[in-house]
């Protein structure tokens, strides 16, 4: 390759593992049609526990996808994560062994590790003593599992990294993966994904007062309404190629959408009021870094915990930010059709940003019929829009906030 | 007490058990002098094949059979170990 780098960051692969769809198209089509998953959890072992709806990736059969020797000493978050990245990387015309190994890196962003992997081992370990645990325990639970699967299976030897930093921690991923392509790395494959549905993850999230236990699928959900109960979590995730915009037109590979712009604060842990600061700020940092006006930003993908404090904080945070703007511009939650995936919901509202982008068209956000927020929330149905600047936005419960810029790339829909 | 030998079919079998690595029981015999990672299989699957084996035969291995390098070097320790421990 050449030394000619555009110092931006382009998006040229993507990989998605969701609840609503187990590849790209999929996961938009459903997204488009504002299709909401929420269901009863139907995983052994949960059916006791107070935490009733979530978004699962049903039908994803790891065996169909990933070798045996790698599905052994891995949890499912990692089997998804690996699923979507040779996704991301078949996308981005990468795949197969790497001719230069060591252009390519990978950072993914990671909330709780693999808990259905620890729990399997636990189990072993006080039902039948320590000499039964067996020794991928040691690496399969731990956050960093993915990244270092994904570099592995795929040869791939590039600066790798994860990124532990709450849920936004997703948006911080390629905010580093983008910094790492400005530095001089040709290509990082970057995102999350999750597996909190186990029944010892399932606890660990008991004691959030966010979650919601409402066991209505249509209603457990619902952000931005006077009806907003706390959030349902989800699993699957989305892993992303980005390398340098001159590198991707040399290659003569599509250029999807290019990051433009990240910043993250934190406010502390469900402190909601406060985090309307944070989100703030953070949404007029990542305006600055991409040399992007308020009245740009034609979409914004709401974090929308669905908590009424959080919410609230959201939309004045939005307001503080974007000025007018912020009461102009059609917002949307297309997760509350799936649930939060931890470090893996805002990965995957990139993703729908960068195909509303692609498609012209903002996704509705399923299950919210009304809205008690000065938004222009878009609801029920897509509505077409010349989009070329998203703003995707991300709060997490340990207190982290973090909002990314993104612009269309070349192509429109492909 | 009638004392087994671990043979290379079981071998076969446990690395498929605890590492998810496919290999023929002839083939893992043909080529017992080739290192262990030529077959794909990582020093923690080896550690995992050591820990069901101990508790298999309710007997701990010595501290180098998970350094054996080949199956054949893993075997024969493993093997002389058992009948004497028999």
């Amino acid at each position: 390759m050449s030394n000619r780098r555009s110092g931006r960051a382009a998006v040229t692969g993507i990989g998605v593992i969701a609840p609503n769809g187990l590849r790209t198209d999929a996961y938009w089509k459903s997204v488009r049609e504002g299709l909401t998953v929420l269901d009863l959890i139907g995983r052994d072992g949960c059916g006791h526990l107070p935490l009733r709806v979530a978004g699962e990736v049903r039908s994803f059969d790891p065996a169909d996808l990933i070798e045996d020797r790698f599905l052994v000493q891995t949890d499912r978050f990692s089997h998804f994560a690996m699923a979507a990245a040779a996704l991301a990387l078949d996308d981005a015309g990468l795949g197969g062994d790497p001719a230069e190994p060591y252009s390519i890196g990978v950072v993914t962003a990671a909330g709780s590790g693999g808990g259905e992997f620890g729990q399997r081992e636990l189990q072993k370990l006080w039902g039948k003593g320590s000499k039964f645990v067996g020794p991928y325990q040691s690496i399969a639970w731990f956050y960093a599992a993915s990244t270092g699967q994904i570099s592995i299976r795929s040869g791939l030897k590039g600066p790798c990294g994860v990124v532990a930093s709450d849920e936004a921690g997703g948006l911080d991923s390629l905010a580093h993966a983008s910094r790492a392509v400005r530095r001089g790395t040709d290509v990082m494959v970057v995102g999350a994904a999750e597996a909190p549905l186990a029944p010892y993850s399932m606890v660990c999230q008991l004691g959030y007062p966010e979650l919601s236990t409402v066991d209505d699928p249509d209603r457990a959900y619902r952000p931005f309404t006077e009806k907003a109960c706390g959030f349902v979590p989800a699993e699957g995730g989305a892993l992303l190629v980005v390398e340098d915009e001159a590198r991707a037109r040399e290659r003569g590979v599509p250029v999807r959408a290019t990051v433009a712009g990240h910043a993250a604060t934190f406010t502390g842990a469900s402190r909601w009021a406060e985090s309307r600061e944070g989100l703030a700020r953070a949404i007029r940092g990542a305006l600055d870094e991409a040399g992007c006006a308020p009245e740009e930003i034609d979409v914004v993908f709401a974090d929308a915990m669905g908590v009424p404090e959080a919410d609230r904080a959201e939309a004045l945070a939005i307001a503080d930010a974007l000025g007018a703007h912020g009461t102009r511009v059609p917002v949307t939650a297309p997760k509350t059709g799936i649930g939060r995936a931890y470090c893996a919901a805002p990965v995957l509202d990139t993703v729908a940003a960068v195909l509303a982008m692609e498609h012209g068209q903002v996704p509705p956000t399923p299950n919210v019929f009304d809205t008690c927020h000065d938004l222009d929330l878009v609801m029920s149905r897509a509505r077409p829009a010349e989009l070329r600047t998203a703003l995707v936005l991300s709060r997490g419960l340990m207190g982290s906030n973090a909002a990314l810029v993104v612009r269309r790339g070349d192509d429109s829909a492909r | 007490m009638i004392t087994t030998e671990v043979t290379y079919d079981e071998l076969s079998a446990l690395m498929k058990q605890a590492a998810g690595i496919t290999v023929d029981p002839g083939e893992l015999k043909e080529a017992a002098e080739s290192p262990f990672d030529a077959f794909g299989l990582d020093s923690l699957g080896l550690l995992g094949i050591v820990g069901e084996l101990e508790n298999r035969y309710g007997q701990s291995l010595p501290p180098d059979s998970e350094r054996c390098r080949t199956p054949r070097e893993f075997l024969n320790l493993v093997n002389s170990t058992l009948t004497a421990g028999a």
